[in-house]
């Protein structure tokens, strides 16, 4: 080759660009209007076969939200077992932390996916919400693909990173990466969040003749349903990653071939159960926060979200919660069979199963029967004579808080079971304990019956005064019990894995009734809005704006709930083929810790 | 293995298919959309009434509030011996005929306010057009009255074939006489000054002893932003739609009267 080739071919190049820009400049100046043609017609919707949009998005969105739930939610409850492992010393929770972060390493990348596959449905099918929201929330969006890329380097830095740095201070800092992960997590959801909860609460001064660009930014943000939806999601994360975790344990469990995999995943799914159930009790008050929020932004809304056409939504709801609340506590009686020393309150649980159901039949009782109006004149108005009275805010707050109050005594005989406390004032201090139990109940089921004889208003705030009391009769009790079990003797080791599979079964019920309550929260929230985009800004003129009953709903719920189960299980299975988990070593000789297991352990 | 995987399917399926049945079993009630209006000037009182009874028990979403509760006024039963609607629509508000006083229920709900209830029910013109409005009017009136709505009562963009933006509220009086102001824009629905008006809200007797100018004007503004103590449960009651019913005059003098009050 000459030296001078290489300079005859980039001559050669720069000759026809020169040509190819010539000629295009040519061409913009014979046809300018095909050039520059602004006036694209713009299609107001897309349609997906089969389906239709409504529901491509309804289901990419829930099972984004599903996955994303499981992504946000196990890290908290991880950072705080690799604690007890770091500062407590015991081993099998930093082991136990390892393996939850594992989980949610190949569950990242769905999440992602998803996400992705909601944002295109939505960009193709409505396209006139999407330019609409993405000039409000654009910085936003940027902020929250920023984000991503600092999640995403912070789990991989967090797992890979677990047995290289972990001793001393590398381990302390791999614990800082933990803490990290988790605010990220936590400020990408809080700007998901903005852009929703401002479809369902719009700042009042914005009208649909309110340009975009005329939107105050953090107005919009900030808005009045944001805070109320942060908080309910960062708790219902919290329950939903300890139940997935919890049936991902109950399927090892059954799967096992060795008694020390058995021990291992049946005291996993007991941790599972004993994050989801005990982060359940506070959630309700964050959901009663949200709703009192919707109400003070549109009395409307919430007239229709809790009297309406979705008030039977509520009903579906009681049921969902009573499974929950009765499968979790049969986990827990079931469990006391492990246990040597628990044959003695095994007893009470009837009385405790008694009380629960008459929570549950209480919670689930309608207020407003849908009825034509020939029906209401015979009935005498639209509330049942005699069921009626139940179908209050009065007795459902009544219902709820006794049976969180019942759960909580089934942690607690658990815990008890297999320790024989040796501190002086043993006695003195299960008394107290015991009175503490009496009297949040007495306070809530007084102001369960005062709340009859008051207004509305003030009724409202009476729900106050009951959470407060079963608040502190939890610290309170949980207080006194680790002081009393400090020193306590043993009535003999617990006999980790040697649980029926019925009780594995139950962990499975959890997981999948706790994930189609997201699911029907989901509907809930949507739901309200009826048939606008934007509450009372921007409507929704397509073929899809009509709200669908509770029945349609349910279809899609548990087809988004299928999906969701099936990939999972399928991630799971993948994350097992790179690397084993390793076994904590929970079993009849293993020490444990009181915080998370029965105080014998 | 196998049928153990087969269990735990069945287990998940199971419960899958409890909630769906559960889900199925109860009423089944869909919300619908407003269907768009289009009426002639011809259009007949039959039509009218037969549009706004399926608005007010269905896409309207009346019937949440305005059923056999204690939420609303029950407006289409005879209550406490006065009749329903139409025949105690014409005597509510002094001046006020059946058809004009059902208008304005619907778009300034707070300027009468039926004893007993709060003051929660929104402008409708928010959610329905002009012409759908006015088909719900007619059908209350038919409600033990005469139906005197019609086409020349609709919108002239057309019957509602777009449905409302709320119309940028007009002042309700263009004096400058703070009282005359307070007096026009329902204010004392609410509150009370020097006997008149009703003790719902803070009162205006002394206010300016209690709170700034600055804080007055907020409160007017961006009533929610905050509530005088002892009136924390009502925040979110008070419309925030004075910014731009009032001329900027007119709130300062009515918020410069009020800061006067000693």
């Amino acid at each position: 080759m000459s030296r001078g080739e290489p300079t005859a071919r980039r001559r050669s190049a720069a000759l026809k660009l020169l040509g190819t820009l010539g000629l295009m400049g040519l061409v913009f100046q014979i046809f300018p209007d095909v050039a520059w043609a602004q006036d694209i017609p713009m299609r107001e919707y897309g349609d997906f076969p089969m389906v239709g949009s409504r529901v491509a998005v309804w289901v990419a969105a829930q099972v984004h939200l599903l996955f994303a739930a499981f992504v946000l939610g196990v890290p908290m409850f991880a950072i705080v077992a690799e604690a007890i492992g770091i500062f407590a010393g015991h081993e099998k929770y930093d082991k136990l932390a390892k393996e939850f972060t594992r989980l949610l390493l190949v569950a990242y990348s769905a999440t992602a996916i998803w996400g992705a596959i909601l944002s295109f449905l939505l960009v193709t099918l409505y396209p006139r919400l999407w330019i609409y929201l993405a000039e409000i929330f654009e910085v936003s969006m940027w902020i929250y693909v920023g984000l991503f890329f600092l999640e995403s380097f912070t789990l991989y830095l967090y797992y890979y990173g677990w047995d290289r740095w972990a001793q001393g201070r590398a381990k302390l800092a791999h614990w800082g990466l933990g803490i990290m992960l988790n605010v990220w997590g936590t400020a990408v959801m809080l700007i998901a969040n903005s852009w929703l909860t401002y479809m369902m609460s719009p700042p009042a001064e914005v009208t649909p003749d309110t340009s975009p660009a005329m939107v105050q930014f953090w107005s919009a943000f900030a808005n009045a349903t944001w805070m109320p939806i942060n908080v309910h999601r960062i708790l219902a994360n919290v329950v939903f990653g300890g139940a997935i975790v919890g049936a991902y344990a109950a399927y090892r469990f059954l799967m096992a071939t060795t008694d020390e995999e058995r021990a291992h995943y049946d005291w996993m799914g007991y941790v599972g159960n004993l994050i989801a159930i005990g982060a359940l009790i506070v959630l309700p008050f964050a959901g009663y926060y949200l709703g009192r929020e919707i109400y003070e932004f549109n009395q409307q809304m919430g007239i229709t979200m809790m009297g309406g056409f979705m008030s039977w939504l509520w009903i579906i709801q009681a049921f969902l919660i009573g499974v929950l609340f009765l499968t979790g506590n049969y986990y827990l009686w079931v469990g006391m069979g492990r246990i040597p020393g628990a044959e003695r309150f095994t007893p009470y649980t009837k009385y405790m199963l008694v009380v629960l159901v008459i929570g549950v039949m209480v919670w689930a009782t309608p207020n407003t029967m849908i009825a034509n109006r020939e029906e209401i004149a015979a009935m005498g108005g639209t509330n049942h004579p005699f069921l009626g009275v139940l179908g209050v805010m009065s007795a459902k707050n009544t219902a709820v808080n006794i049976m969180i109050l019942t759960t909580f005594l089934s942690f607690l005989l658990y815990r008890r079971a297999n320790i024989r406390p040796t501190v002086s004032w043993a006695k003195t201090g299960t008394m107290i304990q015991g009175a503490l139990f009496i009297i949040a109940a007495a306070i809530v089921i007084f102001y369960g019956i005062y709340g009859y004889f008051v207004s509305a208003i003030i009724r409202i705030g009476f729900s106050v005064y009951q959470v407060m009391a079963v608040l502190f009769a939890i610290f309170g009790v949980v207080g006194i019990d680790i002081f009393l079990a400090r020193g306590a003797e043993s009535r003999g080791e617990i006999r980790w894995g040697q649980m029926p599979p019925r009780s594995q079964y139950a962990l499975f019920i959890l997981a999948v009734t706790f994930t189609w309550l997201m699911g029907l929260m989901g509907f809930a929230r949507s739901g309200i809005r009826q048939h606008w985009h934007v509450w009372e800004v921007m409507r929704d003129t397509s073929e899809w704006a009509a709200t669908p009953a509770l029945g349609y709903a349910s279809v899609v719920i548990s087809a988004c709930v299928l999906i969701f189960l099936v990939l999972v299980a399928f991630i799971f299975w993948l994350g097992g083929l790179a690397e084993k988990p390793a076994i904590s070593g929970v079993g009849p000789a293993a020490s444990g810790g009181p915080e998370l297991a029965p105080a014998g352990d | 293995m196998l049928a153990e995987n087969l269990r735990i399917f069945a287990v998940v399926i199971g419960t899958l298919g409890l909630f769906t049945l559960v889900a199925n079993s109860i009423p089944q009630v869909q919300s619908e959309v407003p269907q768009e209006l289009s009426f002639g000037a011809n259009v007949t009182a039959a039509e009218l009434v037969s549009s706004g009874e399926t608005l007010y028990n269905g896409a309207g979403g009346c019937v949440a509030c305005h059923g056999l509760g204690t939420r609303a006024p029950n407006i289409l039963t005879d209550a406490d011996g006065t009749g329903p609607i139409g025949q105690r629509c014409g005597s509510r508000v002094s001046g006020q005929d059946c058809k004009a006083y059902l208008y304005s229920a619907m778009t300034d709900p707070a300027g009468f306010l039926v004893e007993g209830y709060s003051p929660i029910m929104p402008d409708m013109r928010r959610s329905l057009s002009d012409a759908q409005i006015w088909s719900i009017v007619a059908f209350l009136q038919d409600q033990g009255g005469e139906v005197t709505v019609t086409g020349a009562d609709l919108s002239d963009e057309g019957g509602g074939a777009e449905l409302a933006a709320p119309a940028a509220a007009a002042p309700a009086t263009a004096s400058m006489d703070p009282l005359e102001i307070m007096r026009a824009n329902t204010c004392l629905v609410c509150h009370q000054f020097n006997g008149e008006g009703a003790p719902m809200g803070p009162p205006f007797d002394g206010m300016g002893g209690r709170i700034d100018a600055d804080y007055i004007r907020q409160s007017i503004l961006d009533p929610s932003a905050g509530a005088s103590a002892g009136f924390e449960a009502f925040i979110g009651v008070m419309p925030a739609i004075f910014g731009t019913q009032l001329t900027a005059a007119q709130l300062e003098a009515v918020v410069q009267f009020l800061a006067s009050q000693q």
